[in-house]
């Protein structure tokens, strides 16, 4: 923690916020590998070099540029049919991230809704939704999205929705902790007072006090999103080729690993660097907006 | 102490319910399992008679009910790919399964809580961040990568460990490192507050006074007490390995329960995959309960709410 | 750092890094005369008549024995668990069997035992699974303790190579008693091997049948005892070969085939096989409308998929393009068809003149071979058709065909070995449960060639109807597999053409 700096008597709370940001290196590293990669992703059409479809079976295995086989025409070389592995790696980037999101988004939804409404009404309503929790957290989940997945046939769309689906138990605990904690607070309480509607309460006086706690979570829970996507891929039952995804790049290239290990190297690294990135801002975003909460 | 168990129980019970609906449901997913029962190539009249037989005329609730009252008695119905009973093949598998989610126990608790309690001894040295470097990056890698990685290093370019299998106790090392190691975080997140709490308390403050030696004041006094959540969280990351296996078993080749579910997805054996998603649940369901009594009965606090 | 702390880590990594490398991996190999080998299948059952793998033909012709054997080198059949054979007319064969054989239980072999397993697996009411290597027989008649006939549905010339390796004879009592599961689980026969143990679709122990019969063709097994281990990933199954945790593997894909020939103490032989693989397309409509129905959509995938390619840079080694629904070296099997070359510009032409110009989207079904099947997915995508590829077990396909839920899908076909192409023409053209095609010209022309003994009107009716078939495009046909094999440089191990391995003719060097 930066010391105060004795000429402000007073800093404001935003300059706090920025002066604890700025010295959080873990954030600062995590934000900047993620933006590069969001970068990439965005800009994939100019970026790559290649068409990452279009495959040439007389071009096929070559090793990255640091490899006796390669050339900067390939920087990371090709895959088994030929295709350029570093045009693949930009738009796997794509994919990846979409399906993070998106699964986040109807996870969070979901979550956070049981989540405040057990942690605000309580009592019967609270003990549903533990229930539910339970339930939910028992049920196994890589074997319970494969076999849906099998069940309905993998596409983009399906891995998003079964994803969104089963990962909502973390945004639910953590928002009926925190909604807890408020509901007994003055302000709330003194709303309530002066007659403003449940509705009203819960969306301008305790969303905006929980939300701290709802982007940390939204945070871990793409990457979380992410890493089950990979997965399903690399289980053969989640994005389907010829799409690039991180997680089907590896399992494509675990029957060449024995002897051309960067297949399985390149998208596995990167997929850990940016799980990596995206865990880093969550326990920064943590440690800046309540530091005395880091166990 | 009582009514807390029986609350509990009452909650594993109805968890319990839903869930084996849940997967008795799955079946019913795919069309006409009375069609998909009796082969591929019955008569409709054969297929009139699966249909009777197991009761798929009555109503969806009397076929949960039998269905259910079957899987208690050990009767999942017999596999279609195996063409024996589902829980005979499961059975023969379970072994497996179980050693391993053990082993990788043995292994995270065996990393976890050294490393935990060296973090809490001293904080901000390296010890504290190396230990924040295991726990960012087991939560970063990805198992299958973090797996095939193993494989690559240890098996094929050292050549010191098997790599698929499970023949011998030596079989079981790569996989359980790389199953274990995603509960290290957990574990060592839990043993480092657990003891920074318990070294800031009065007790121990008085036994250093006392001037007791500084080991005997960690193992003695101050783990004794933190460890005890670390004891449930292990009930509860064992559920979760027992799910969680699947890919590992996948990566090492291992005729396990995971695996066997895995196949049984990719070649349509549905009462199979029925079978092993209800047995990994309520693995997880008796394994929570147990978890949540050992918590009461050790922290008396937690059985007045 | 406190030292019962340090004291505690350290002997962790201790018991860590010892248990690494002071063990030593139990070692398959020469030196215990224990051949272990792998495959990536989980066989269902050991019942030969009850799966259609190639893995299961392998186990029966180890444990059990046909009537004829067909010498893999000369290619001539030899009578086996008969002692000699005729023709009695053109619809019935008549055995005279080997006496004081026994089985592996004890149980003496005789007519029962023959009679028995025929009429058995040509009864409709016990669905046996590879119904085409028995539904040509008709019964079995017992004319003597050792003599026995078999009469057939109708004329059938290939009935001997069907008798040499695919209908293995069965013990009578005990298959009466245990049925297709127990057998399925602890087969008995009277092969150069015996099973001693089973674990369900993950080890199969064989022991050398001691008392193995002098007279047999087969040989005397020389190698004492053999383990079948499944590894269901290509990756371990090359690891463990390294590491000798295993000493023969086959179906090694060309990139690691030749990486492998490189590795010293491994000998890799490839050798060609008569496996082919070919898309088929519902130009019966079974599963409704699809585009497939049109004959322009079907030239179209012929026209879109550059065959050579893949079979130069993906399958490499021997395999060749293929242009007929069977392979070149089979009986009848004419390569004087319509062929289709590479041209996706014309392939676009043709789905424009289908009503297609901007292509279809469409799934496409496939069960091993995910880099083929992808790399046709690539191809297909370059003229506008959209495949989404459903990647399933041979099991769950075969059922979702049966279904009528597979408008295209990519199949493959090893004909058991038989040298014969009413083995893969007989199975998909002639409207059973995998025919898309349902053309009775066709299947009319595929029985005069199945039924007559005349050989050169055999060969004019195949070649007819593989006319139709290419010029119709019903099929895609691809390419032929290779057989790659690597193994332990002790062994003694050759590979044969229908790329079954026979390791009752292997020995230690």
């Amino acid at each position: 923690m930066p010391q105060p700096i004795p000429e402000i008597a007073y800093p404001s709370p935003r300059l706090i916020l920025m002066r604890r940001t700025q010295a959080h290196t873990g954030f600062l590293i995590g934000a900047a590998v993620l933006l590069v990669i969001s970068a990439t992703a965005l800009l994939a059409p100019v970026l790559a070099p290649f068409d990452p479809y279009h495959q040439d079976l007389s071009r096929r295995m070559l090793g990255p540029v640091w490899h006796e086989s390669g050339s900067w025409k390939h920087p990371l070389g090709t895959d088994n049919l030929g295709r350029d592995y570093l045009s693949r790696l930009i738009y796997g980037a794509r994919i990846s991230l979409l399906i993070g999101s998106a699964a986040m988004l109807i996870s969070g939804l979901i979550g956070t809704t049981i989540g405040v409404a057990a942690g605000y009404f309580g009592g019967r309503v609270d003990m549903v939704v533990g229930f539910l929790i339970t339930a939910r957290l028992s049920m196994p989940v890589v074997l319970v999205a494969l076999a849906v997945v099998a069940l309905i046939g993998g596409s983009l769309n399906v891995i998003i929705w079964v994803l969104g689906l089963l990962i909502w138990d973390r945004f639910a605990v953590v928002m009926r902790a925190s909604t807890q904690q408020l509901r007994e607070i003055d302000y709330v309480n003194a709303a309530k007072a002066i007659g403003c509607s449940t509705l009203r309460i819960l969306g301008s006086e305790i969303l905006p006090n929980v939300l701290n706690n709802l982007i940390v979570v939204a945070t871990l829970e793409i990457a979380h999103a992410i890493l089950l996507e990979a997965a399903l891929s690399f289980l053969g039952m989640g994005v389907q080729p010829p799409l690039p995804s991180w997680g089907l790049m590896v399992a494509e290239g675990k029957e060449f690993m024995l002897f051309s290990p960067w297949v399985i190297v390149i998208p596995g690294t990167a997929l850990s660097l940016m799980v990596l990135a995206i865990n880093l801002i969550g326990d920064g975003i943590r440690d800046i907006t309540a530091p005395e909460g880091r166990a | 102490m009582l009514a807390y168990s029986v609350k509990r129980l009452l909650l594993a019970a109805l968890v319990a319910v839903t869930v084996s609906f849940m997967s008795f449901m799955l079946l019913k997913l795919t069309g006409d399992p009375a069609a998909a029962l009796a082969g591929e190539s019955a008569t409709e009249a054969q297929i009139a008679f699966v249909r009777e037989q197991y009761g798929l005329d009555k109503p969806l609730l009397v076929q949960y009910v039998n269905w259910i009252a079957r899987a208690l008695q050990g009767d999942f119905g017999e596999s279609p790919y195996f063409k024996q009973p589902v829980s005979a093949i499961i059975t023969g598998r379970l072994g497996v399964t179980l050693t391993l989610g053990g082993c990788a126990l043995v292994f995270a608790i065996l990393l976890a809580i050294p490393m935990g309690v060296l973090a809490a001894v001293r904080p901000n040295s390296w010890i504290d961040r190396l230990a924040l470097t295991i726990s960012v990056l087991g939560q970063a890698m990805p198992s299958f990568f973090f797996g095939l990685a193993l494989i690559i290093v240890f098996g094929v370019m050292l050549r010191v460990l098997p790599i698929s299998g499970s023949d011998t106790w030596r079989h079981f090392i790569l996989p359980s490192i790389a199953l274990g190691y995603y509960a290290t975080p957990a574990f060592m997140r839990l043993t480092r507050s657990g003891m920074i709490e318990v070294l800031a308390s009065d007790y121990i403050r008085t036994a250093r006074a006392k001037g007791l030696r500084t080991g005997s004041v960690l193992f003695k006094h101050a783990l004794r007490n933190a460890i005890i959540p670390v004891v449930s969280l292990a009930a509860v990351q064992f559920g979760f390995m027992l799910g969680g296996s699947l890919i590992i078993e996948t990566v090492f080749a291992i005729n396990g329960v995971g695996f066997l579910g895995y196949q049984s997805i990719a070649r349509s054996d549905l009462p199979m995959v029925q079978a092993i998603v209800l047995m990994v649940s309520m693995f997880y369901v008796v394994l929570t309960f147990c978890a949540d009594l050992l918590n009461a009965f050790l922290d008396p606090r937690i059985r007045v709410h | 750092m406190a030292p019962w702390i340090q004291r505690s880590l350290s002997a962790v990594l201790v018991v860590l890094v010892v248990a690494a490398i002071v063990a030593t991996p139990a070692m398959a190999g020469k030196k215990n005369d224990t051949l272990t080998f792998t495959w990536s299948k989980e066989l269902e059952t050991l019942d030969r008549y009850y799966n259609t793998a190639r893995e299961g033909m392998i186990v029966s012709r180890h444990i059990c024995d046909d009537l004829l054997y067909r010498d893999p080198v000369a290619m001539a059949y030899k009578p086996l668990l008969a002692k000699s054979y005729q023709w009695i007319d053109p619809k019935t064969l008549e055995f005279e069997l080997r006496q004081g054989i026994t089985f592996h239980n004890g149980e003496p072999f005789d007519a029962d035992d023959v009679v028995f397993t025929i009429n058995y697996v040509t009864n409709p009411d016990n669905k046996v699974l590879v119904q085409q290597n028995v539904d040509w027989m008709e019964r079995a008649e017992k004319k003597g303790p050792f003599t026995v006939r078999i009469h057939l549905k109708k004329e059938f010339p290939a009935a001997l190579e069907y008798l040499s390796g695919n209908v293995p004879i069965y013990p009578n009592e005990y298959y009466a008693k245990e049925g297709p599961k127990g057998f399925g689980l602890k087969p008995v026969g009277t092969g150069p091997y015996k099973v001693v143990e089973v674990e369900q679709s993950k080890r199969i122990v064989f022991k050398k049948n001691e008392t193995y019969f002098k007279e047999s063709p087969k040989g005397q097994p020389s190698i004492g005892t053999i383990v079948q281990r499944t590894i269901p990933e290509m990756t371990s199954q090359i690891a463990e070969l390294m590491t000798g945790g295993v000493d023969w593997i086959y179906m090694v894909p060309p990139d690691q085939f030749e990486n492998l020939a490189k590795v010293p103490g491994i000998t890799a032989v490839s050798g060609e096989d008569m496996r082919i693989a070919f898309l088929q397309m519902d130009a019966a409509k079974r599963c409704g409308e699809t585009p497939f129905a049109k004959l322009e959509v079907r030239r179209a995938v012929n026209h879109a998929i550059d065959r050579a390619a893949i079979a130069k840079n993906l399958v490499g080694g021997a395999s060749r393009v293929i242009d007929t629904a069977c392979f070149p070296t089979q009986f009848g099997c004419d390569q004087n068809v319509m062929k289709y070359d590479y041209n996706p510009a014309k392939a676009r032409e043709l789905l424009a003149k289908a009503g297609y110009p901007e292509g279809f989207e469409t799934d496409i079904y496939g069960y091993r071979d995910r880099t083929y099947l992808e790399a046709i997915v690539g191809y297909l995508r370059e003229v506008g058709i959209k495949a989404n590829l459903k990647f399933m077990q041979y099991s769950a396909l075969r059922d979702k065909t049966y279904a009528d839920q597979t408008p295209f899908f990519k199949m493959t076909w090893g004909s058991y070995g038989m040298n014969d192409m009413s083995a893969i023409t007989g199975h998909y053209f002639k409207f059973e449960k995998v025919d898309f095609v349902r053309d009775a010209q066709v299947r009319d022309w595929l029985i005069e060639g199945d039924t007559s003994v005349d050989p050169a009107v055999r060969k004019a009716a195949y070649a007819k109807a593989l006319k139709r078939i290419a010029e119709q495009a019903y099929w895609t046909p691809l390419f032929s597999y290779v057989a790659n094999y690597a193994f332990t440089q002790d062994l003694d191990f050759t590979p044969h053409v229908d790329a079954v391995p026979r390791f009752f003719l292997a020995k230690w060097k």
